[in-house]
């Protein structure tokens, strides 16, 4: 009764987004480059989307219109950590609190309205199978991160760049020219979360609408230890936990309690994980 | 502290966003507007309305806009209107009216507390009055004029209950605290009241953002409709927008609050829960005139001051769903009229 089909849709629905976003993070993690951008990268996403979708007509548009701005958009981080050397949590906390900012000032002088932006007829993503085409795309890109970081010769190079960025210069790899690629990467990934949230799990434009995901997204990365798979599983755990708490606030538990589930979930998965990795870790020092 | 759909951001936030936007933002500072004034020969009284937003389309200032020239009309006075595009300019045109030195400075909305308090200490002589919001401190001169908003939810409710065919209404609140459950509860007594079987339920946003989330507000229906409700008080800032596609998708009801939501989703919401600020804002100017300055006024169905879409004037052009029920309405306005003569007590469940 309590776990039933609508409960499992509805943490699916939560996840794609996070798990979008996540999955970029990921890939900045193992590149060396700490990516705490991705709500804002995914509201850059959220606005273009729609924008996007509104003036043409098609969803589609909006999508790849709104991969190719949060891509755009990431390139602050990748020139100002990467090139620049600056401070990666100043440039990604910047980032954020720009969006903020920029998608309310272009909501007004693009559409003439404050707060949201919604109209019946701005076209959303269409529904395959109970779930929007970029949910499947979520799911296929997990797998592929996978393969590619550790079986291909970019996702090896890219984990030595992260890990030994020197070493990997040595051997003639340009750690700048796989930063980047991974940065511009979570870009993508980030404007496609934004599109699915904006036009996928709501088909509107609202300020501030990430509302913190793009975080629950970086605690993904750390909680998943930045394995594509990983970072499924805690995005899972963070999808179940929000649908269970809604369906807890129905059994009559306070507000205040459900809205604690997703941390209190994650505080838990993060002692258990970490408990266990202790009792592994021998004196030779395991690498992760 | 409503839950308007006009208002998804917290001041806190916007100070953020302000400083994050600072080069953006001069452009727009500037446009500290004094969009209209009428006539300079008058009686000499004169009214300076300050909006916290453009007021463009918003409903809810358009009619504080209407008020205050009505007012100005009923007064044989001036009145002035200054629009404010973000926190600096709502403070640049606090400062501005206050230099004017107008015999009544009308405000709206809890953005303007904290600057109203500051100036009406500087400032003994000058008249304020404040709507849809208070300052903490009362002073002898900032009068404030609050809603009943449970009032309206209560007829709200009743309509669903009438509605209602699953028998199961529930809504869509922002947070669980007793000031917002002005916005459920008196729902579930509302529907309670015309069919005392009706199940109810509440679901709250909350989250990290509870006012802009519109994504989880959307789940919070879905879960709320997924137990057979099919009819859904949306009261979740940006969040109804969520609640409205979520009702729609599954063939069931929504209701709005402050202004008429119809038209963002025609053949879904029902109803709408408005604040008549024109109301407010012209007894509250009438008040202040008549030597009753510095008092709190709440309005309600009996002042006018709160009212359904379904019960003004032009609910035919309105796309609410309720215009095709005159039978519902009828019963309603039976309602309505008990509660304006106090025959039927709405709980308030902010009442301390």
């Amino acid at each position: 009764m309590f776990f039933d089909s609508d409960l499992l849709m509805s943490a699916l629905r939560a996840l794609t987004p996070i798990l979008l976003a996540a999955l970029g993070g990921a890939l900045c993690e193992r590149a060396g480059v700490f990516n705490i951008g991705l709500e804002g990268m995914m509201l850059m996403g959220c606005f273009t989307a729609v924008t996007t979708s509104w003036f043409t007509g098609s969803p589609w548009l909006g999508v790849l219109a709104a991969a190719l701005a949060a891509a755009a958009y990431s390139l602050i981080l990748a020139v100002g950590a990467v090139t620049l050397r600056g401070d990666a949590v100043v440039l990604g906390i910047a980032m954020n609190l720009l969006a903020v900012g920029l998608t309310s000032f272009l909501l007004r002088t693009v559409f003439g309205v404050q707060g949201t932006f919604d109209d019946p007829s701005l076209a959303g993503l269409p529904l395959v199978g109970g779930f929007s085409p970029l949910a499947y795309l979520a799911w296929a890109a997990v797998a592929v991160a996978t393969l590619v970081l550790s079986r291909h010769v970019w996702g090896l190079r890219l984990r030595g760049v992260g890990e030994a960025p020197q070493a990997a210069a040595t051997l003639g790899v340009s750690p700048a020219k796989y930063q980047y690629a991974a940065v511009l990467v979570s870009g993508v990934l980030c404007g496609l979360a934004g599109a699915q949230l904006a036009l996928g799990n709501v088909t509107l434009f609202s300020e501030n609408m990430t509302a913190g995901r793009g975080w629950i997204a970086v605690v993904a990365v750390m909680l998943g230890r930045a394995l594509p798979l990983g970072v499924l599983l805690a995005a899972l755990l963070f999808g179940l936990a929000e649908a269970a708490g809604f369906r807890l606030q129905g059994l009559g538990l306070p507000q205040q309690a459900t809205d604690a589930a997703p941390y209190v979930v994650t505080l838990g998965a993060l002692f258990l994980t970490t408990a266990r990795r202790r009792r592994r870790t021998t004196p030779a020092g395991a690498v992760s | 502290m409503s839950p308007v759909s006009r208002r998804s951001r917290r001041p806190l936030q916007f100070a953020a966003l302000a400083a994050g936007t600072a080069l953006l933002a001069t452009a727009c500072n500037a446009a500290a507007k004094d969009s209209s004034s009428e006539g300079a020969k008058s009686s000499g009284k004169s009214f300076t309305l300050v909006t916290p937003d453009a007021v463009g389309q918003n409903e809810f200032l358009k009619l504080a806009v209407d008020g205050v020239k009505a007012a100005a009309k009923a007064h044989d006075g001036t009145q002035k209107v200054y629009e404010s595009s973000d926190t600096a300019s709502q403070q640049q045109n606090v400062q501005a009216a206050v230099e004017a030195k107008p015999d009544v400075i009308v405000l709206v909305g809890f953005e303007f507390a904290d600057l109203v308090a500051q100036q009406a200490k500087a400032h003994a002589d000058q008249q304020f009055l404040m709507i849809d919001a208070c300052t903490t401190k009362t002073f002898k001169n900032v009068g404030c004029a609050v809603f009943r908003e449970h009032e309206g939810v209560y007829l709200a409710g009743a309509e669903a209950g009438l509605l209602s065919k699953s028998g199961k209404v529930g809504a869509v609140d922002v947070l669980d605290t007793p000031q917002f459950r002005r916005y459920s509860d008196p729902f579930a007594a509302g529907a309670r009241k015309v069919a005392a079987k009706t199940s109810t339920s509440t679901r709250f946003v909350g989250g990290q953002s509870p006012f802009d989330d519109s994504a989880r507000a959307k789940e919070q229906a879905n879960s709320l409709l997924s137990k057979g409700t099919d009819q859904i008080m949306a009261a979740a800032a940006a969040g109804n927008y969520g609640v409205f596609e979520a009702a729609k998708a599954k063939g069931a009801f929504a209701y709005g609050v402050d202004v008429n939501q119809c038209v963002s989703s025609p053949g879904t919401v029902v109803d709408n829960v408005i604040k008549r600020t024109d109301v407010a804002v012209e007894k509250g100017i009438d008040q202040v005139l008549g030597g009753k300055a510095g008092t709190t006024v709440s309005y309600g169905l009996k002042e006018g001051g709160i009212s359904l879409t379904g019960l003004e004037a032009g609910v035919d052009s309105s796309k609410c769903v309720i215009a095709q029920h005159k039978d519902v309405l009828t019963k309603v306005k039976a309602l309505r009229d008990q509660i304006v003569a106090g025959e039927l007590k709405v709980d308030d469940p902010a009442a301390s």
